[in-house]
């Protein structure tokens, strides 16, 4: 029987499957439009994947989850491993591309900038307030215009010559567009000129004053656009590189990641296994108003079972699940660990006891510190020697 | 005689002043009441009765009155602190705190009382920076400068342990004079570690442990609620975290010494100077600047750290906060950046 690895980037647009074997290669890849229900995508997706390969010559030891969804989806599928969506594409684009230096990433609805050195990620930068110049504005435009995404990026490259468009926000940016069209300028005219808009808006918000080195990776969805790899390449006078698969690459990452994460705790996946493409899955809220806060507290049930509570600031409802023998199992060991911690802290309403429990949670914690004072003195040297370092520093 | 109760609201620099504030008024006899945390709630009041444009601090501050004031204490301590070190002031936000207080909330009932905090240095324990205190009050000025003298030791200590590494954290929630007495006298005679300088942490998948100097203004790195509880978070991700509190006064001031003159505006000197000092220590892996929307005062600080960072080869990172912005984000951004350390030092 083989291993192998499910990936799964639950995204603003689009939701990405992928499964890769020991040796990384691709196995399964999936790529579908996320129309708004991604459990029902995600359930779909596996039962093709299912399909596809034969799935009794395999076994899946790992399951990893990331995007801007991933912690309900966590829930549903048993991830072992649920990380953000910038590590999972540095860690895809850096395997695909040891010799990469700048990762570019636009996604549906947020921009990355990933610089590596030496085949690690050393910086990033995401966009901030403002979803300008992402992929579901290139969507909305595409859809104004008429022309399917698909070919949006063709058509930029048939204009000889291209219209300024404010980059700075969308709003501007589509007023001008229409202001330029009822001045007669081609579709092609305008269409590159957005994509320049685009690039210059990236540039400003996320590169800004950082020094861009080779090579450079474009991926995420956006990246399928020639038009805006062609702006880009413009912009900074050297050749991008688009990789194969720069529209799963998240996915590819996270599986990546779960792999290693179960190799490393040697545990077996916590897969909740392809039954679950059977199981009615359903999320309901309330509002907790037990405090102030009136926090909006979601709960994940699989057919009629709950199998995860979410959105509490204090982690009680996340912990009620955890008392719940039944399901215990089910949850990540690492959320029982701090809701139970977070339950211990709650109890200790009273301040004298928080002052015992403050630094000594348990008697692990307290043979911990027990070597700490061992170490005490050594560290106390450190730190004199520090001291001396300052110094020196200031008459320099 | 029932004691009169004067009410502190839990914003801004009561991070920085809280144990001095609460031995002070108890040295008087007086009955220090805080406001709640911060909640939603409590943010949704203060937001409606801002100004939309001021930033998210205040704001707070703002929500915090209005719960003191329901909360019927007899006066409110509400300082106009103007400067903490010579020849320069703080944020003009706090320079007009209680006259913006006086036109957002109209309707308050409480009396607010506003010394006005003119220091050399950060020890604000100056008789002349009470005066109102004790008029309003009908204390007698040999009795202030006594209950000044004890709050101001007491404060000491308390800095002392903020020294030895401990966080602002440790001592914030509690609001009791003699709990917190007796927190002190432990942590000073113990020889435990704080979370800062352990040296051994528990992360999940035996994964390295990383130092994050999380630099920002106290009622931003303290306040749970407003920052998304962004030390638990880094905590249970297996971070020592080191703020600017933790750097002794000494330390500060020598950076400080290398700028050609300091900026205008206190706490900014001060978390200047701390995060040059992590910049140039070999034991700090990254520095987050965690800044408010808007901050004026760090758009000046954001700009230099970047580039002093870049000079030290130092990973470094801006979070920026509002009143509106989801946990997914900070997670998302925090879990990078130390993925981002971690990666390196295990190459290392």
């Amino acid at each position: 029987m083989k291993n192998l690895y499910l990936g799964v980037d639950i995204g603003s647009v689009s939701i990405n499957i992928v499964a890769i074997d020991e040796a990384n290669k691709l196995q399964f890849k999936l790529y579908t439009r996320n129309s708004g229900n991604p459990i029902e995508l995600v359930k779909k997706g596996l039962s093709k994947f299912e399909d596809e390969i034969e799935i009794q010559n395999y076994q899946i030891s790992g399951v990893g989850v990331t995007g801007s969804g991933r912690q309900l989806i966590a829930y549903v599928l048993g991830a072992d491993t649920v990380k953000n969506e910038i590590t999972a594409h540095a860690r895809a684009s850096t395997y695909y591309h040891p010799d990469a230096g700048t990762i570019f990433e636009i996604g549906g609805q947020d921009s990355k900038l990933i610089i590596v050195e030496d085949g690690i990620a050393v910086d990033f930068a995401m966009n901030t307030v403002c979803a300008a110049g992402t992929g579901s504005f290139l969507d909305h435009q595409a859809e104004r215009l008429g022309v399917p995404i698909e070919e949006f990026g063709g058509l930029a490259l048939e204009a000889d010559r291209d219209v300024r468009i404010a980059g700075r926000c969308t709003v501007f940016a589509e007023s001008d567009m229409i202001s330029k069209q009822q001045y007669g300028f081609t579709k092609p005219e305008i269409i590159k000129g957005l994509s320049k808009a685009l690039v210059r808006n990236y540039m400003n918000n996320l590169v800004r004053n950082r020094v861009l080195e080779g090579r450079y990776i474009f991926q995420g969805g956006v990246a399928a656009n020639v038009g805006i790899k062609a702006a880009f390449e413009d912009e900074i006078d050297a050749e991008v590189t688009v990789p194969e698969h720069h529209d799963v690459m998240g996915a590819i990452g996270i599986a990546m990641l779960a792999k290693r994460d179960v190799k490393r705790s040697g545990k077996a996946s916590s897969f909740r296994g392809f039954d679950l493409t059977e199981q009615q899955f359903e999320t309901k809220s309330f509002e907790c108003g037990d405090c102030a806060n009136n926090c909006e507290v979601i709960k994940v049930i699989a057919d009629g079972k709950v199998i995860a509570v979410t959105g509490d600031r204090c982690g009680k409802w996340e912990a009620s699940l955890i008392g719940d023998s039944v399901v215990s199992s089910e949850t990540d060991s690492r959320k029982e660990e701090s809701s139970a911690d977070k339950i211990s802290k709650k109890k200790n309403k009273d301040p004298e006891e928080i002052e015992v429990d403050l630094y000594k949670v348990d008697p692990e914690e307290e043979k911990q510190v027990m070597k700490e004072l061992e170490e005490l003195e050594d560290q106390e040297e450190l730190e004199e020697s520090d001291k001396d370092e300052k110094e020196d520093n200031v008459l320099v | 005689m029932k004691n009169r109760k004067i009410g502190i609201p839990r914003a801004l620099l009561y991070y920085y002043y809280f144990p001095f504030w609460l031995k002070l008024l108890t040295e008087l006899n007086l009955e220090p009441v805080i406001s709640d945390s911060t909640s939603r709630e409590l943010l949704d009041k203060g937001v409606k009765k801002s100004l939309s444009e001021i930033c998210v601090p205040i704001k707070v501050m703002i929500g915090h009155l209005i719960n003191l004031d329901q909360k019927e204490v007899d006066y409110i301590f509400l300082p106009r602190f103007r400067s903490i070190r010579k020849g320069v002031v703080l944020c003009p936000k706090f320079l007009g705190l209680p006259d913006m207080v006086k036109h957002s909330l109209p309707g308050l009932n409480t009396e607010l009382i506003s010394d006005q905090i003119d220091s050399k240095n950060d020890n604000i324990a100056d008789y002349s920076n009470h005066q109102k205190l004790a008029a309003v009050l009908d204390i007698p000025k040999k009795e202030m400068k006594k209950a000044l003298k004890k709050a101001a030791e007491f404060w000491q200590r308390y800095r002392k342990l903020l020294y030895k590494g401990y966080l602002i954290d440790d001592f914030a929630k509690i609001e009791d004079i003699e709990a917190l007495e007796n927190l002190i006298s432990k942590f000073e005679t113990d020889n435990n570690f704080p979370q800062s300088k352990r040296k051994k942490i528990k992360t999940a998948g035996k994964e390295e442990v990383v130092d994050i100097a999380l630099i920002g203004y106290v009622y931003n790195v303290f306040d749970q609620y407003i920052n998304m509880d962004i030390i638990n978070k880094l905590k249970e991700m297996g971070v020592r975290v080191h703020t600017f509190s933790m750097v002794a006064e000494e330390i500060i001031e020598k950076e400080l010494s290398s700028l050609r003159k300091p900026m205008f505006w206190e706490f900014t000197n001060k978390l200047y100077g701390a995060a040059e000092h992590y910049f140039k220590n070999d034991k700090i892996d990254g520095v987050i600047h965690l800044t408010a929307f808007g901050c004026g005062p760090d758009s000046m600080l954001g700009q230099i750290l970047e580039v002093d960072a870049k000079e030290n080869n130092k990973a470094f990172m801006t979070l920026r906060i509002d009143e509106q912005t989801g946990e997914s984000h900070i997670i998302t951004r925090i879990e990078a950046f130390i993925d981002l350390l971690r990666l390196k030092k295990e190459k290392n």
